[in-house]
C-alpha cells in the first residue's frame, strides 16, 4: 500500500522523466565504457578438446604444385564461364572431386526476389571418413563468386588441393565435405536449406548426398594469386546470430599463434587495441548485428545452429596460399577433435579486437536499461493519466510542496488515505486510445510488405515516395484523428503510454535475441520518452520537435545505412528485399512494426499538440 | 607409388550353431575370402564355423558361450559388432548376403525360449548381462527401452521343431554408440581353438584389423537339427586396402601391389591343426580377383582353381603362408556389385522441438520389383506420428508402395518405437519414405556426460524378402544418427541455486519491509522516540517489580 501511495505522489512522478533520461544516459555511457580493459575479457578457448595449434601441419611441397595447378584451372574457368556458366563450374569441378574417389554431388537453385531472378549450381563432395559412421560432418566452403563479386580463384583451388590433400589422412572421424557455391548469396542458403530438407522444390533441387549433422563450417575467401598480408575473419549471422566464440578462437589462435598471420574483424585493417580502435570494431559489429545480413556465405549456416567463419585473405603480404592451406588443416583437424557440438563458449558477445570480448552479461544491461526508459516513461504516464484533475487542482492552489504535506497526512489515517485515493482517480478512456496504437503498428504491414515485394528497378523510386508520405503522414493521421473522434489530451497521454509500453516490452524481449538492433533502435527512439503530449499554445516547440522526429526516421536511418556502406539506396533496398525473400531475415519487421509506429505516434503527438488546443 | 594411409575395411563374422541333441559329433573349419573391390579396397572375410553340443566337455565350440546359451534357454543368437559403414555404391554388395554384418555399433537379436513375455524379458535380461561381460561390451545396456520385437524383418535361420517354435521369443536390442574395439576382439578370438596362434585366425591382429574402413564382427548361433547336433562358429574378416596418387589426380589406373603380410603385419602361421582337413571344396584361404592378375603363393600349399576369378589355397600346418600381387597396369576395373537396394537415411527440419527423417530407398534392378521390410527401432524420446508416414516415388505419394505397417508405439522410459514397413518399390525407381517426430525433453539426470554430441539412433536394418515365401533373403543397414536433443545448460542448476539465494536473501526482506511497513510522519507516533520508548519499558519493568514484590507476602 505504502509503495503505491509513495509512486502516486506527483514528486516521485515528476522524478520519472529525470530516471528515464538517467536510463538512456547510463545505458550509451555503459557501451562506451566497454571498451575498456576493466569492463572486457580476454578470449581464452573453453572447450578443451579443440587443442588449436597443437597439432604439425604437412600441407605444403608438391601440394602447392597441384594448388597452382587448380588455381589455373579455376581462373581458365572463370574467364570463360560467364555468370550464367555455373553449369559448367558445376562439371567441371564435379570432375575435378569424382577424380579424388569422394562422393560428388550437385545442387541447381533459382530464387526471385525484388524482381531478379538468382540462380546458380551449388558442386560438393563429401569425404567419407574412414571407419566413420556418418553422424557429424564438416564443412569446408568456398564460393566461386565471393561477397564482392570477384572471382574466387585461390579460394576455390585451395579447396579443391585441400580436398585431394586431407583425403589421404585416415584420422578423421567426422565426414568432410567440400562445398562449391556458384554465388557468395544465395548459394549456402540453397544448400543449408537443402541439407535439411527445408528446401522449396522445384526452384531449390535435393541434395543427391548427405551426410551426418554438420559440427562446423569455414568458408575460405581469396580472390587473388597475390600472396596477402593478413586474415580477416568474418562471423556475423542472419539476424544477428553469431557462431560459437570458441571457433572464432581457434582459428584467431592457429593463424596468429601457429601460422603467424595477423587477424583482423569487421574491417579494421590497422588495429592497435587501443580504445578508439576497440570502441570502432565494436560499433561495425553492432551495426552489421543489427541490420541481420549475410555478410559472407558463412552466414546461412548460422541460423541452423551450425557454427561458421569465413577466412578472408586481406591485402598484399608476403603470406601465400600454403600458410592459408595449413591454417585450414590445422583449424580442421581441431574441429575434428570436437567430442561435442560446440557448447562451451558464448553463443551472444561482441568483440572488439581479436582477443578482446564483452560476453551478454556486460553488455545486456545497456540496452535493457534503455528499453526499460520506455517502460518507465509509460508508467509514469498511465499513473499520471489516472489523477489529471487532482494535478491541476493541486497545481492551481498552493503548490505541490503542500498537497505533499497533505497527502503524507492522509495516509497516516487508514479511512481518510482511500477516501483520497478514491477522489484523485479518473476513468481511464482506453478503448479509443488503445485501438489508435494497434491501428498504426498494424498499419506497419504496409512498407513491410511494399518494400518486400516491389521490384528493384521501382524500389528506390517508391522509398522516395514514402519518404515524402512519411513527413505528411503524422499532421493527416492527427487531423483524421482529431477530427473523427474529438480526442482529448487525456486520450494522447493514454497513446503515448501505450506507445511506449509496446516499445519497452519489445525492445527489451529483442536485446536478448539482437542486441545491437534493440540497442540502435532504442537509441534512435529515445527522443520519443519526452515528447510531451499535453498541447502547447507554442508553436516553435512543436516544430522543433517534427524536425528532430524527422530527422530520426526509419527512413533516414535507411540512407544512413547507404553512405555507410557507400552504395545506392536501391542496393539497400533490394538486399533488404533479397534477405526477407531468400535468408529469411526480420530486420524488417522489427523496423516497420516496432520501430516506425513508435515514430507515427510520436508524430501524431507532437501534431496533436497543435490540433487539440490549437 | 606407395602405401600412404591403410584406411580398409574388416568384417568379422562369428557364427556357431548349437542344439541340445547329445551327439559328439564335433567339428571345426575356417576359411579366408579375400576378395578385390573398386576403388583399390581389398575385403578379407574370415569365417570360422565350430559345431558342437551342450553336453559335450572336449567340444571346439566354446563352452562359455555355451553355458550362457544354455543358462538363458536361448535357443538362436545373433551378435553383430561393427565399425564404420559398408559403402554400397562402391563396394557393391555385402558378402555373404549381408546376413553377417550389422549396424553400426552392437546389434543383438535371439530366440530365446519362454513361457510368455515376462519370462522372455527375464532370460534376454541374462543373456545380455552374460555376452556383455563374455565380450566386454557394454550390452548390459540393452534394457526395455532398446528392445523391440521385429515381426516382420527376422525369421529363424535355424532348425526349430514346431511346438519349440511357439515358445520362441525373438527379442532385438541395438547400441548403436557401442565402439567396437580390441576389447572386444580378444574375447572374440578366445572363442577360437586356434585362439588366434594359427590358422587365419592369426592374422587377426587388432592393431591393423581395427584401421580398417570398415569391419564387422558377428557370432551366430543356430540349432542344425539334420546334421545331428551341430555347432558352428563362424568369422569374417574383411578389409581393403587405399594408396596414395602421385602428383596430379590419375589415381585409379592402376591396381596397387598388395600382400598378406603388408596388410595385416603377419603372413599366416600355417593351417589350424584342430580343423577338420579340408576336402576338394574346403580351402583355407581363397582369392577372388580378376582372371589376368597374377598372384605369387610362399611355399607349402596347394592351389585349388575354382574358377578363373577365384583361386583357392589349401594350408599345411607350421609353414608360414603369405600372398603376393604384383602391381597391374592398366587396372582391370572392377565394377560393384549390385545390391538388392541401395538405402540412406538422414534427419531433416532443425531446432531443439520437433524434426523428421527421410529414408532415401532405390531399386536398382532395371526389371524386377524389389519388395523389403524397412525396420526403425527408435527410442522412447523420439515420438514419430505415424500419420506423417509417407512414401513417395519421385514427388507424388503412391499408396501402393506401402505395403504393410507394424507400429508399436512408445512409452515414457519403458519401451522405445518400433516401426516395420513393407514396402514394394518398382524397378529403377527411388521412394522416399518421410516421417515427422517430437523430440521428448528429458529429466537432466538422463542425459550422457557428453549431452551436446546429441543421441545415436540406430541403423535401419532393411529386410530384404523373397517374393515366394516371404522370407528375408538379404539385409542391409543404413547409417546411425545423431539427434541433438534440447540440453540443458548443466551448470545452470548451480547458477540458479546461487542467484536465487541471494536475490532472496537481499531482496525478499527489504522489498517485503517496504510493502508491509506503515510510514507514518514523525509527529503521529504517540509517544514516539527512542528514549521515551526505553523509559516505558523501565517503567513497565519497574512497575511490574513492584506489583511482584508487593503480591509476594500476600501469597505467603
Amino acid at each position: 500500500m505504502s509503495i503505491l501511495t509513495s509512486l502516486r505522489s506527483t514528486r516521485i512522478l515528476k522524478l520519472l522523466p529525470l530516471v528515464s533520461a538517467l536510463c538512456i544516459l547510463v545505458g550509451v555511457t555503459w557501451l562506451l565504457l566497454l571498451p575498456l580493459d576493466d569492463y572486457s575479457r580476454r578470449t581464452y578457448i573453453s572447450e578443451n578438446a579443440l587443442l588449436p595449434g597443437q597439432v604439425h601441419t604437412y600441407f605444403g611441397g608438391s601440394e602447392q604444385d597441384v594448388f597452382r595447378a587448380y588455381r589455373h584451372e579455376v581462373t581458365t574457368l572463370g574467364k570463360n564461364a560467364s555468370a550464367d556458366g555455373s553449369g559448367v563450374m558445376a562439371e567441371k569441378i564435379g570432375d575435378i572431386f569424382d577424380a579424388f574417389g569422394l562422393k560428388v554431388g550437385k545442387q541447381k537453385f533459382e530464387y526471385a526476389a525484388a524482381g531478379g531472378v538468382y540462380a546458380g549450381e551449388n558442386v560438393y563432395a563429401v569425404l567419407q571418413a574412414p571407419r566413420g559412421d556418418a553422424t557429424e560432418a564438416l564443412v569446408l566452403c568456398a564460393a566461386w563468386v565471393n561477397t564482392e563479386g570477384e572471382l574466387n580463384e585461390s579460394g576455390v583451388a585451395l579447396v579443391l588441393a585441400l580436398a585431394r590433400y586431407l583425403k589421404r589422412w585416415s584420422l578423421w572421424s567426422k565426414d568432410i565435405i567440400f562445398l562449391i557455391t556458384s554465388d557468395s548469396r544465395a548459394g549456402p542458403q540453397a544448400w543449408v536449406d537443402a541439407y535439411h530438407d527445408l528446401h522449396a522444390p522445384p526452384a531449390v533441387a535435393s541434395l543427391p548426398v548427405k551426410s551426418g549433422a554438420i559440427q562446423g563450417v569455414v568458408v575460405v575467401d581469396y580472390p587473388t594469386s597475390r600472396g596477402f598480408e593478413s586474415l580477416h575473419i568474418v562471423y556475423d549471422g542472419i539476424n544477428g546470430q553469431l557462431p560459437n566464440l570458441d571457433l572464432i578462437n581457434t582459428a584467431v589462435r592457429i593463424a596468429s599463434g601457429q601460422m603467424n598471420i595477423r587477424t583482423t574483424l569487421q574491417e579494421m585493417w590497422n588495429h592497435d587495441n587501443r580504445y578508439k580502435d576497440r570502441l570502432c570494431t565494436m560499433l561495425r559489429g553492432m551495426v552489421n548485428q543489427a541490420l541481420g545480413h549475410a555478410s559472407g556465405p558463412h552466414s546461412s549456416f548460422i541460423p541452423y545452429h551450425i557454427d561458421a567463419i569465413t577466412l578472408q585473405a586481406y591485402g598484399d603480404g608476403w603470406h601465400d596460399e600454403v600458410t592459408l592451406g595449413r591454417a585450414v588443416e590445422s583449424l580442421f583437424r581441431s574441429l575434428n577433435n570436437l567430442l561435442e557440438h560446440f557448447h562451451q563458449s558464448f553463443f551472444f558477445y561482441l568483440l572488439m579486437a581479436e582477443r578482446r570480448f564483452v560476453s551478454i552479461g556486460t553488455y545486456l544491461p545497456s540496452a535493457m536499461l534503455i528499453a526499460v526508459n520506455f517502460t518507465i516513461a509509460a508508467i509514469g504516464l498511465w499513473l499520471k493519466s489516472g489523477r489529471l484533475n487532482d494535478k491541476v487542482e493541486g497545481q492551481s492552489t498552493d503548490g505541490k510542496v503542500s498537497e505533499e504535506k497533505r497527502l503524507l497526512k492522509s495516509a497516516g489515517e487508514a479511512p481518510s488515505s482511500t477516501e483520497q485515493l478514491d477522489a484523485v482517480s479518473e476513468e481511464r478512456p482506453l478503448l479509443l486510445s488503445m485501438a489508435f496504437v494497434v491501428a498504426i503498428h498494424f498499419l506497419g504491414f504496409i512498407p513491410l510488405y511494399l518494400f518486400n515485394n516491389l521490384n528493384e528497378k521501382n524500389s528506390a523510386g517508391a522509398f522516395y515516395i514514402f519518404t515524402l508520405l512519411n513527413v505528411v503522414l503524422p499532421p493527416v493521421l492527427c487531423a483524421i484523428f482529431t477530427k473523427s473522434f474529438a480526442p482529448t489530451s487525456l486520450h494522447f497521454t493514454l497513446i503515448k503510454c501505450f506507445s511506449l509500453l509496446l516499445l519497452g516490452m519489445f525492445l527489451s524481449a529483442l536485446a536478448t535475441l539482437n542486441f545491437s538492433l534493440s540497442f540502435l533502435i532504442g537509441v534512435f527512439a529515445s527522443p520519443i520518452t519526452f515528447i510531451s503530449p499535453t498541447p502547447r499554445r507554442k508553436w516553435t516547440i512543436g516544430a522543433a520537435w517534427m524536425t528532430l522526429l524527422q530527422g530520426l526516421t526509419p527512413t533516414t536511418a535507411l540512407v544512413g545505412v547507404a553512405l555507410y556502406w557507400g552504395e545506392p539506396l536501391s542496393e539497400i533496398l533490394k538486399e533488404a528485399a533479397f534477405g526477407w525473400r531468400v535468408w529469411g531475415m526480420w530486420t524488417q519487421v522489427v523496423v516497420w512494426c516496432v520501430w516506425w509506429p513508435a515514430w507515427i505516434i510520436a508524430g501524431v503527438l507532437v501534431a496533436g499538440s497543435w490540433a487539440v488546443e490549437g | 607409388m606407395r602405401l600412404l594411409s591403410w584406411p580398409s575395411v574388416t568384417q568379422l563374422l562369428l557364427a556357431p550353431l548349437v542344439i541340445a541333441s547329445a551327439s559328439e559329433y564335433n567339428d571345426y573349419s575356417e576359411n579366408l575370402l579375400l576378395k578385390s573391390l573398386p576403388g583399390n579396397s581389398l575385403l578379407a572375410s574370415f569365417r570360422f564355423v565350430s559345431n558342437g553340443t551342450f553336453d559335450s566337455h572336449h567340444s571346439v565350440f566354446p563352452r562359455s558361450l555355451a553355458q550362457i546359451l544354455q543358462q538363458s534357454q536361448t535357443k538362436e543368437l545373433h551378435l553383430k559388432f561393427t565399425l564404420g559403414r559398408w559403402d554400397a555404391e562402391q563396394w557393391g554388395r555385402q558378402v555373404w548376403d549381408g546376413r553377417t554384418a550389422g549396424g553400426t555399433g552392437v546389434e543383438l537379436w535371439a530366440w530365446v525360449d519362454a513361457a510368455d513375455d515376462a519370462e522372455a524379458d527375464a532370460r534376454w535380461t541374462t543373456l545380455n548381462n552374460a555376452l556383455s561381460g563374455l565380450f566386454c561390451a557394454s550390452l548390459n545396456f540393452i534394457d526395455s527401452t532398446r528392445t523391440i520385437r521385429p515381426v516382420m524383418s527376422f525369421q529363424p535361420a535355424g532348425h526349430h521343431s514346431p511346438e519349440g517354435l511357439e515358445r520362441l521369443h525373438l527379442l532385438h536390442g541395438t547400441l548403436p554408440r557401442e565402439p567396437v574395439c580390441t576389447e572386444n576382439l580378444t574375447p572374440f578370438l578366445k572363442l577360437l581353438p586356434c585362439k588366434g596362434k594359427a590358422g587365419i585366425s592369426s592374422l587377426l591382429d587388432g592393431h591393423r584389423l581395427f584401421d580398417a574402413q570398415w569391419q564387422s564382427m558377428s557370432i551366430d548361433v543356430k540349432p542344425v537339427c539334420e546334421e545331428d547336433g551341430k555347432c558352428q562358429l563362424q568369422m569374417e574378416q574383411t578389409k581393403p586396402y587405399a594408396g596414395g596418387d602421385s602428383c596430379f589426380p590419375l589415381s585409379g589406373v592402376t591396381d596397387l601391389p598388395w600382400s598378406l603380410s603388408e596388410m595385416f603385419g603377419r603372413p599366416i602361421r600355417g593351417s589350424c591343426p584342430l580343423a577338420v582337413v579340408p576336402t576338394e571344396e574346403a580351402t583355407h584361404v581363397c582369392v577372388n580377383i580378376a582372371e589376368q592378375r597374377s598372384i605369387f603363393v610362399s611355399q607349402g600349399s596347394e592351389e585349388r582353381k575354382k574358377s578363373p576369378e577365384l583361386r583357392c589355397f589349401i594350408l599345411h600346418e607350421n609353414i608360414d603362408f603369405d600372398i603376393v600381387l604384383p602391381e597391374l597396369s592398366p587396372s582391370t576395373n572392377l565394377l560393384p556389385t549390385t545390391p538388392p537396394v541401395y538405402a540412406s537415411r538422414s534427419l531433416t527440419g532443425h531446432g531443439q522441438e520437433r524434426g523428421g527423417i527421410q529414408a532415401v530407398l532405390n531399386n536398382p534392378s532395371s526389371n524386377s520389383t524389389v519388395e523389403f521390410v524397412y525396420l526403425e527401432s527408435l527410442p522412447w524420446f523420439m515420438k514419430p506420428y505415424l500419420h506423417t508416414l509417407s512414401a513417395t516415388i519421385s514427388g507424388k505419394d503412391d499408396r501402393n508402395i506401402i505395403q504393410d505397417i507394424y507400429y508399436r508405439p512408445a512409452l515414457d522410459r519403458k519401451r522405445g518405437t518400433q516401426l516395420e514397413v513393407r514396402l514394394r518399390v518398382p524397378p529403377g525407381e527411388t521412394v522416399l519414405l518421410n516421417y515427422e517426430f517430437d523430440k521428448a525433453v528429458l529429466r537432466y539426470t538422463e542425459y550422457p556426460p557428453d549431452a551436446n554430441r546429441g543421441f545415436d539412433i540406430a541403423p535401419a536394418v532393411i529386410s530384404i524378402l523373397d517374393p515366394a515365401s516371404q522370407k528375408s533373403t538379404f539385409s542391409i543397414r543404413t547409417t546411425s544418427l545423431l539427434l541433438s536433443l534440447p540440453t540443458p545448460d548443466f551448470s545452470m542448476p548451480y547458477n540458479v541455486i546461487i542467484l536465487t539465494s541471494t536475490v532472496m536473501a537481499l531482496a525478499f526482506g527489504s522489498i517485503f519491509n517496504i510493502l508491509v511497513r506503515r510510514f507514518v510522519g514523525a509527529d503521529e507516533v504517540i509517544g514516539g522516540g527512542l528514549v521515551s520508548k526505553i523509559r516505558g519499558h523501565i517503567m513497565a519493568f519497574a512497575a511490574k517489580r513492584g506489583r511482584a514484590g508487593g503480591d509476594k507476602p500476600k501469597t505467603e
